[in-house]
């Protein structure tokens, strides 16, 4: 019994690796287990090589796992590329027609000829992943007919002759492997709880967590990897009466968002870095013109058109700094898929609250992992909104009141008697521009204490996730979706005894100070894993709570893996002579 | 007996920074007016500008008015609209803000033909940043960027916006009050987009290409019998290279963002409205 199994299905795009890797996740959430999943796209529109990684566990998981147990390749290529990654006593499936390399002697590798099934015995060479799907469920005893019933669900709509067409690749590769394939491994398909989890992705969670806050206005241009954000709102917001519209660019965009949330409503938009570098104007502007808005960037490789299919978290500077002046912001960052949706709703309490633009940081990992969400973590209503005025007839109406209060109320247009202006320059109480050098002073300590009372705003406890031995003297930060290869590095690094505490602030703007100075007064070295090249987040904690700080990075366009955090902190462990270590094995 | 004049009572109080002699007073006095006759109140006006002499427009207004940044004033507007259909919704900017740094937004405000009226104000330079070509420069023979001449030609504004499918086009002049004041009613009352041209003349820095004398000795009003859906005659009467035209160029009837919103809404929907619940049931 393998309570946590992971496979990879890798082959050409458009050989249906990725529906092979979806059905196992939409069976596996219907039992119960939890799922985490990594793939990969390739830089082509058509073809080109793409691999989906799916791990299940009957416990909860945040990693979608380093080297696989079970590695399915539908041709030559893609077994060249991925054998590399599966484990020592790892399982092979792969078509019959592959050169199997020397180093897979006396491993067990099951080979099928799946092109010939698909393309002779019926006659359709896109079967081929059914086929697949078909013999992947007698290697590991997946429940059968819930993939008949699965493929039903999906091919009922295309008729009856493409459903037959399905079901029959499916008991081909079911019947190929009962006659010509004893089962050599140990592998099965882990049990559930069956307790039914629902399954999405990064950035349909995104979208859910926006919509259950109240957002009805998206307006975006689509870009690599955050597109699906506003594909799945154009589908589903309009029947909660929103609307969604693709602008000519993100400027207009964000400056749409600007005018439909100055109006009143819940508006956002998603973009990934180029996006945001368009965008950065506009920030200012609602920072000045104190506007709510929420901007989701879905990170990818940069600078410029850098890899746009693959990940990064180089954008941390831009979320932080990007505009000129003195421009206030909260800048939020998830770090697994339940989390996106609950980040990007908590994005709206505060943009509405403190009347301000939040840019939620997610990575084209997080974005487009299919991961388990328990259903009681999608519900939520909005916890917070704009703070309205009482207007008075006698007094005109002050936007921009100085006063004890850290937000001024907003009258929105349409209100009686609540005329005025809102405006990038800087102004007066009234919203007047004004260049003198108090009211500049006094305006901008008005815009940046709103930053002190969110730190201070218990909707924003609660914002960090601790892993870990309280105790150690070791001690990781890192943020966004490292946070799951983090966890996993801290409990192998434990199984070495070696004692690690992490802690992954979910709030980089304002940091959780209370909690990240505690934290720091614990431990003795602070290792920083993160995926751009200057080391973005070290940087801020160094010139944040001047301390030293030990930069673990990474650009190769694909997430950490655990193992070269364990690494890190074995290095960090010989300079601090931890003795309870014993070897320093190879972990995993 | 005569009505009377209630304009003042569209003013905000807050004295207008323009230099003296600028055609933009004629324009800030014909818009009053113009809200004045409508009977429009204050409350349901929003007005949204960019950045430029023009721009500052607003805070002499009294309405809701979002000064914002240089070009945006259109997908800005474009949002409020949506967010609040029952705003009359009003942008204002200059040649500058609105051809240059912003020229790529009218096309797509213009198809999508989003409910509101957009004044642009041509006066044929950059004005608040003292004296640079702008797209619209012609005659004036060298600005301070282009002390040898021009490199490029001026764009025709009208023109562009009747080919960007604007569903209301037309041309006014700052020293024709009583005409400016109509355009802009029929404007507002246009259910579209509506863009209207206005020729001023900027006292300070190009005296030449918006010329006061040289425009009352050219211009024409648009004859009477044109057919504002004959979009080849608009452009006819928009790029007279003999006379300036002034009045409605186009004036047609099509569905607004408003309408094609409601129309997915209703297709989205189908029978019934969802819930969050519906949602989530897809990925169960």
């Amino acid at each position: 019994m393998h309570p946590d199994l992971t496979l990879r299905i890798a082959g050409e795009s458009g050989e249906g690796v990725i529906t092979i890797g979806e059905t196992l996740c939409q069976i596996a959430a219907r039992e119960g287990l939890h799922i985490v999943t990594f793939r990969t796209f390739p830089a082509e529109i058509k073809g080109g090589a793409c691999m989906i990684q799916v791990r299940l566990s009957e416990k909860n998981i945040s990693y979608h796992g380093e080297r696989v147990d079970f590695l399915v390749c539908l041709n030559q290529e893609a077994l060249g590329e991925n054998l590399p990654d599966l484990k020592d006593h790892g399982v092979l499936l792969c078509e019959a027609e592959c050169d199997l390399p020397e180093e897979l002697l006396g491993r067990t590798v099951y080979k099928v000829p799946f092109d010939r099934i698909a393309t002779r015995e019926i006659g359709s060479r896109i079967s081929k992943n059914i086929v697949v799907l078909g013999t992947l469920s007698h290697i590991l005893s997946l429940p059968k007919r819930q993939i008949e019933g699965f493929i039903t669900e999906k091919f009922a709509r295309k008729g009856k002759a493409v459903l037959d067409h399905n079901l029959d690749a499916l008991q081909r590769g079911f019947d190929f492997a009962e006659r010509n394939l004893g089962k050599k491994d140990p592998y099965k398909f882990p049990k559930g709880n069956e307790q039914k989890m629902l399954l999405m992705t990064g950035n349909q969670a995104i979208a859910l967590g926006a919509t259950a806050s109240g957002m009805r206005y998206f307006f975006g241009y689509p870009i690599t990897p955050a597109s699906e954000i506003m594909e799945w709102l154009a589908v589903h917001l309009p029947k909660l009466g929103g609307i969604v519209l693709q602008t000519e660019d993100e400027i207009s965009a964000i400056c749409s968002v600007a005018g439909a949330s100055w109006a009143g409503g819940r508006s956002m938009t998603s973009t990934s870095g180029p996006g945001l570098s368009l965008m950065s104007e506009t920030i200012g502007l609602l920072s000045m013109a104190e506007i709510p808005a929420v901007i989701v960037d879905s990170q990818r490789g940069g600078p410029s058109t850098g890899m746009p299919t693959k990940t990064e978290q180089s954008d941390l500077f831009l979320a932080l700094y990007g505009s000129h002046g003195d421009a206030t912001r909260v800048v939020m960052a998830p770090t697994s898929v339940p989390d996106c949706f609950r980040v990007t709703a908590l994005a709206f309490d505060l943009a509405e609250k403190y009347q301000l633009p939040v840019i939620v940081l997610v990575d084209q990992a997080l974005s487009a992992r299919l991961e388990t969400v328990e259903p009681r973590l999608v519900k939520r209503a909005p916890l917070a909104s704009r703070l309205t005025a009482k207007l008075r007839e006698d007094a005109p109406f002050a936007r921009y009141q100085l006063g004890e209060s850290d937000v001024s109320p907003v009258a929105l247009p349409g209100t009686v008697g609540g005329e005025h202006m809102v405006t990038g320059m800087e102004h007066d109480e009234k919203g007047n521009f004004a260049c003198d050098e108090e009211m500049h002073t006094a305006m901008t300590v008005k815009r940046f204490r709103k930053l002190s009372a969110i730190e201070g705003d218990p909707l924003t406890h609660e914002l960090c996730s601790y892993f870990g031995d309280k105790e150690a003297e070791i001690g990781i930060i890192s943020w966004g979706s490292s946070a799951g290869p983090v966890e996993e590095a801290v409990s192998i690094a434990k199984n070495l005894g070696i004692p690690v505490q992490a802690i992954i602030p979910k709030i980089l703007n304002p940091l959780p100070h209370q909690e990240l100075k505690t934290f720091l007064g614990k431990v003795k070295r602070v290792i920083v894993p993160e995926l751009n090249f200057v080391g973005q987040l070290a940087s801020l904690l160094r010139s944040t709570y001047r301390i030293p700080t030990i930069s673990l990075t990474k650009v190769k366009g694909v997430p950490l893996e655990p193992t070269e955090i364990v690494k890190k902190i074995v290095e960090t462990a010989e300079t601090l002579n931890v003795r309870s270590m014993k070897h320093y094995g190879r972990a995993g | 007996m005569e009505e009377q004049d209630r304009s003042c009572e569209y003013l905000s109080g807050v004295s207008p920074v323009w230099c003296p002699g600028c055609g933009y007073y004629g324009i800030l006095s014909a818009l009053v007016e113009g809200l004045a006759d409508l009977k429009l109140p204050t409350n349901e006006l929003a007005l949204i500008s960019g950045i430029g002499c023009s721009s500052r427009l607003p805070y002499f207004v009294k309405a809701y008015g979002f000064h914002s940044i240089h070009g945006r004033g259109l997908p800005i507007a474009q949002g409020v609209k949506t967010a609040n259909p029952e705003l009359t919704v009003l942008a204002v900017g200059g040649d500058g803000d609105g051809l240059a740094i912003g020229g790529g937004h009218l096309p797509h405000i213009a198809r999508n033909n989003v409910d509101m009226t957009y004044l642009l104000f041509n006066n044929a330079i950059y004005g608040m940043t003292k004296g640079q070509f702008s797209p619209t420069t012609v005659l004036f023979p060298t600005t301070k960027t282009s002390p040898f001449g021009f490199l490029g030609d001026a764009v025709n504004p009208s023109a562009l916006a009747i080919v960007y499918g604007a569903s209301f086009v037309a041309r006014g002049f700052s020293v024709k009050k009583e005409h400016l004041k109509d355009l802009i009613i029929q404007g507002i009352q246009h259910r579209g987009f509506s863009f209207i041209e206005v020729l001023a003349s900027c006292s300070s820095f190009n005296t030449t290409d918006m010329n006061v004398a040289r425009i009352i000795k050219n211009l024409q009003m648009v004859p009477e019998d044109h057919n504002p859906e004959n979009g080849i005659e608009a452009m006819r009467l928009a790029t007279d290279k003999e006379k300036i035209n002034l009045g409605v160029f186009v004036r047609s009837q099509r569905p607004t963002l408003g309408d094609r919103f409601q129309e997915v809404q209703k297709k989205a929907k189908g029978k019934a409205s969802a819930a969050m619940e519906d949602l989530l049931a897809q990925f169960a």
